[in-house]
């Protein structure tokens, strides 16, 4: 085993630890904590396995931009309540089951298409603009269309609101 | 050996922010004394230099104090997570000609990315002091950082365009004269939108003193108050250096010593034109402040980016 | 190979917090945790397939972005519910009052 597998062994644990703290606090900042810690370790399997211009993505537009929504948003919804909130879940053995079963499935279906050894090299951020100007260029333009009417359906919701 | 490096690194960014906050914070009173005729760091020592070692043993023996009805483990290590991201980011400014700390082919995207991080360590200290005023501060400093960093961005991203490299070192060793005169704007923008990132006046809404006490971080004492002021200081000098470095050429002027005294030199007076805004110009209003981001600094960015890369198709 | 598993483990550790969570926001954080681990998962099995990798991170990245833009509209949706009548929980909005 050498330092990189080892590096991203951890990274994985990282990213389970993160997404079930995610699942299961009941704190509020916890949860925040937790999501914060899934999403930076997604951005160390970015980094170690893809690209480092896709790990700074990442980073910027989850833990810099979606992550600090979220605290925002939970900041708002609590904002009256004078004693600590609690997230609470029903837990209930049906999910679990569920969960249990798309892992099963997903294992199963997924593991047999990853025993080929790959390609080693990861891309350089030119390349992946090439892409992205070059045969992903349709892909790219419907990106931009679709944020700029997120941006219109956001303002609409929450001028409707204001309205109210 | 990579991982030995980097820890000397850490504790040669740790040291250097530190190092340099206590002279910011010392100097910063200097510029403010002279405005405001304040007399302790003009005359207490040779030019009042002793005003720094009066400073730092007060901040740190003073009693770290958690507030009741405080969330004490993120009251406690949230600063951390505003402190970490800004030392950081120090790591791909390019000190020399063709060498930086951590010379990434993504530097410039790492330098705008990771100090978005510590919004989320203000707003986890502000929540976590379960206090109003801590709260709005933490509040407005989230919604202005995340605002200020598009226009931010995007005046960054006309020297890229010009340099056709995200790498720091590659755009100083490909830096040009004339790139002053047509990303004047664009290097003022950048300015104004990194002070308004550092939460400094007069854009210092989140921490408006007469307000809001010290906003997110108005419950904190002693050497965890300090960290904020050493996260502040360090966004200014880690600021100052990289738009030097990249909109003014820092390190490709001269080769060798003379060369990196030059830049540092010229980061020093930009820092002091930073500490002379503040000082000068009164606090903004919230919505003057969000206007000011949406229809002025972002559409002149806009343009400056059109400009940079009609001239980099041209060329 | 341990990419793979981890991220499907992420991926149904994540349903189970959309199943089960009754605040809004919570099941939104789920929902991120699913979408991040299935863009990990596009990833890694693309490098692991022979792909080009510029090509796989080129569409990760468009992936980040559009998992960004919903989740501006979604959470933009629980802040006005919660404005309308403070509701951030989801068996309240299943009782409508006619205001």
């Amino acid at each position: 085993m050498s330092a990189s597998d080892i590096t991203l062994a951890a990274a994985v644990a990282a990213m389970i630890a993160g997404a079930a703290g995610t699942a299961l606090t009941r704190d509020v900042t916890r949860l925040v904590v937790s999501l914060g810690a899934f999403l930076l370790s997604v951005a160390a399997i970015f980094l170690i396995v893809a690209s480092s211009l896709l790990a700074i993505a990442q980073v910027f537009v989850y833990v810099g931009g979606v992550l600090v929504l979220v605290l925002f948003a939970l900041m708002v919804v609590h904002r009256d309540t004078d004693e600590r909130v609690g997230l609470d879940s029903l837990h209930d053995i049906g999910a679990a089951a569920v969960a249990v079963a798309v892992f099963a499935g997903l294992v199963a279906l997924l593991l047999p298409l990853a025993g080929t050894t790959g390609s080693q090299t990861r891309a350089l951020p030119n390349d992946i603009g090439a892409f992205l100007l070059g045969d992903g260029v349709v892909a790219f333009e419907i990106a931009g269309v679709l944020l700029l009417v997120a941006l219109l359906a956001v303002l609409v919701v929450v001028k409707g609101g204001e309205d109210r | 050996m990579s991982l030995l490096l980097g820890f000397a690194y850490g504790l040669a960014a740790v040291g250097l922010i530190a190092g340099g906050a206590v002279i910011g914070v010392w100097w910063e009173r200097k510029v403010a004394g002279r405005i405001q005729l304040r007399l302790g760091p003009q005359q207490l020592g040779p030019a009042g230099v002793f005003q720094m070692l009066a400073d730092v043993p007060k901040l740190l023996f003073k009693e770290d104090i958690v507030p009741y009805g405080a969330d004490r483990p993120t009251f406690r290590y949230a600063p951390m997570l505003v402190f970490a991201p800004i030392a950081a980011s120090v790591a791909v400014v390019p000190f020399w000609a063709g060498w930086a700390p951590l010379d990434s082919v993504v530097g410039v995207a790492f330098f705008l990315a990771v100090p978005s991080v510590a919004v989320l360590g203000m707003l986890l200290s502000a929540w976590a002091s379960h206090n109003t005023l801590s709260t709005i501060g933490g509040m407005r400093a989230a919604a202005q950082m995340v605002s200020y960093e598009v226009p931010r961005t995007l005046a960054v991203l006309s020297v890229v365009v010009l340099a056709g490299s995200l790498q720091p070192t590659e755009i100083t060793g490909a830096w040009r004269w004339w790139w002053v005169p047509l990303t004047a704007v664009g290097f003022l923008v950048y300015l104004i939108a990194s002070v308004a990132e550092m939460n400094r006046g007069p854009f210092d809404l989140p921490e408006a003193e007469s307000e809001l006490v010290a906003g997110y971080f108005a419950d904190y004492s002693g050497f965890r108050w300090a960290i904020f002021m050493m996260a502040e200081y360090g966004s200014m000098i880690a600021a100052a250096l990289f738009g030097t470095a990249l909109f003014l050429g820092g390190p490709a002027w001269f080769a060798g010593v003379g060369g990196l005294i030059a830049y540092v030199g010229v980061a020093c007076v930009i820092i002091t034109a930073i500490m002379w805004a503040k000082w000068t110009f009164p606090r903004m209003r919230q919505d003057h402040l969000m206007t000011f981001c949406w229809t002025v600094l972002t559409p002149l960015a806009l343009v400056q980016l059109l400009v940079a890369g009609a001239v980099a198709v041209w060329l | 190979m341990i990419v793979v598993i981890g991220c499907a483990a992420a991926f149904a550790i994540g349903l189970y917090a959309v199943l089960t969570r009754r605040e809004l926001i919570a099941i939104l954080a789920g929902a991120e945790v699913m979408l991040g681990a299935a863009n990990v998962q596009l990833v890694a099995l693309a490098l692991a397939r022979g792909g080009d990798p510029a090509v796989a991170s080129g569409f990760s990245l468009l992936v980040v972005v559009v998992a960004a833009a919903e989740a501006a509209v979604g959470l933009s949706i629980v802040v006005t519910a919660y404005r309308s009548g403070a509701r951030s929980r989801l068996e309240e909005f299943g009782e409508v009052d006619a205001e």
